[in-house]
């Protein structure tokens, strides 16, 4: 029956050919861009540790974004 | 209603739909997987190859929405010119063009079994190569041009000239003799798939939207943080 099921009666190359290019690409993808977000949020969160305690009081104020990457940055380290 | 826009709000719910679809993704895969491999039955004609469609029909489909999506937003754009679209449609792009690829290597794939060859210029599949090529050019624009407003110019007139290539995408099987077969799933009109294979094929189709939601809510966030920083200066 396993047998059958990975054959799909001669067409199990192509068949599992097909799907596995597919969740290869996609996880590629998937990968490429998880990885790209958090270089983008660790340099984000990097530039506002190195601005001057009064600067970044502000900008933490200021800005919804900075501090939710800022608290999410400080999770993950 | 315009507070809803704006891209801190944006930024929180990005959050939580990414949390959120995450945690119902694995599960979903394994029964679309199920029912794309195990449970839907084998085509009188093509046998268990038919089982490709399961991933070349939701790749194609999404590769011209994607596109669609991207050229009616850049005529909105040059209407109203809003930042966010911009983000939206470079978010997009990769997606789609990825898509796109998929469904032009496993409808090859799908070939060899039923046609007897990898590739034909068949007008289906030579449409669907330009599209690709139309995707190719919309990002190596974005990439490629340093100066930003130029850039969302010229890939803004390749997304509406290449809005053209959709229809023939669609009609290229109706308008000219091709290897391609005709549209079995039709949104007016009666569709010419059992509904034991049309019920997997429509959720391969949700689980891969998932996925495409996924992927852009993780760039459009990257979009958002690398304007955020390069404004930090400012706020």
């Amino acid at each position: 029956m396993i047998q059958n099921f990975l054959s799909m009666n001669g067409y199990g190359l192509f068949v599992w050919g097909a799907f596995a290019i597919t969740f290869i690409a996609c996880g590629l993808l998937y990968y490429k861009t998880y990885k790209t977000l958090k270089k983008h949020e660790r340099d984000f969160a990097k530039e506002i540790n190195e601005l001057s305690s009064d600067r970044k009081k502000v900008v933490i104020e200021n800005s919804k974004i900075a501090s939710q990457v800022l608290s999410s940055f400080s999770k993950t380290i | 209603m315009f507070k809803i826009l704006n891209l801190s709000n944006i930024f929180f719910w990005i959050e939580k739909l990414i949390g959120f679809i995450n945690s119902i993704f694995f599960i979903l895969v394994l029964v679309a997987l199920s029912f794309a491999l195990i449970f839907s039955p084998p085509d009188y004609l093509q046998g268990d190859s038919v089982r490709i469609m399961y991933v070349h029909v939701p790749s194609a489909w999404i590769g011209l929405a994607s596109f669609s999506g991207i050229a009616i937003l850049s005529i909105a754009n040059f209407i109203f010119k809003i930042q966010n679209i911009k983000l939206i449609t470079k978010s997009i792009a990769p997606i789609g063009l990825m898509f796109t690829c998929l469904a032009l290597v496993t409808g090859s794939i799908w070939g060899q079994p039923t046609w007897g060859t990898w590739w034909a210029w068949d007008a289906r599949i030579t449409s669907m190569l330009i599209l690709a090529f139309f995707y190719i050019g919309f990002i190596s624009t974005q990439k490629l041009i340093s100066d930003e407003n130029k850039a969302n110019k010229i890939s803004s007139i390749i997304a509406i000239v290449g809005f053209i290539n959709i229809p023939i995408i669609k009609y290229s099987v109706d308008w000219w003799n091709t290897l391609h077969q005709p549209a079995s799933i039709k949104l007016t009109g009666e569709s010419s798939i059992h509904s034991s294979m049309l019920m997997p094929l429509l959720l391969m189709f949700f689980v891969l939207i998932l996925y495409c939601a996924l992927i852009f809510l993780m760039k459009y966030k990257t979009e958002i943080i690398r304007i955020k920083k390069k404004n930090i200066k400012r706020l």
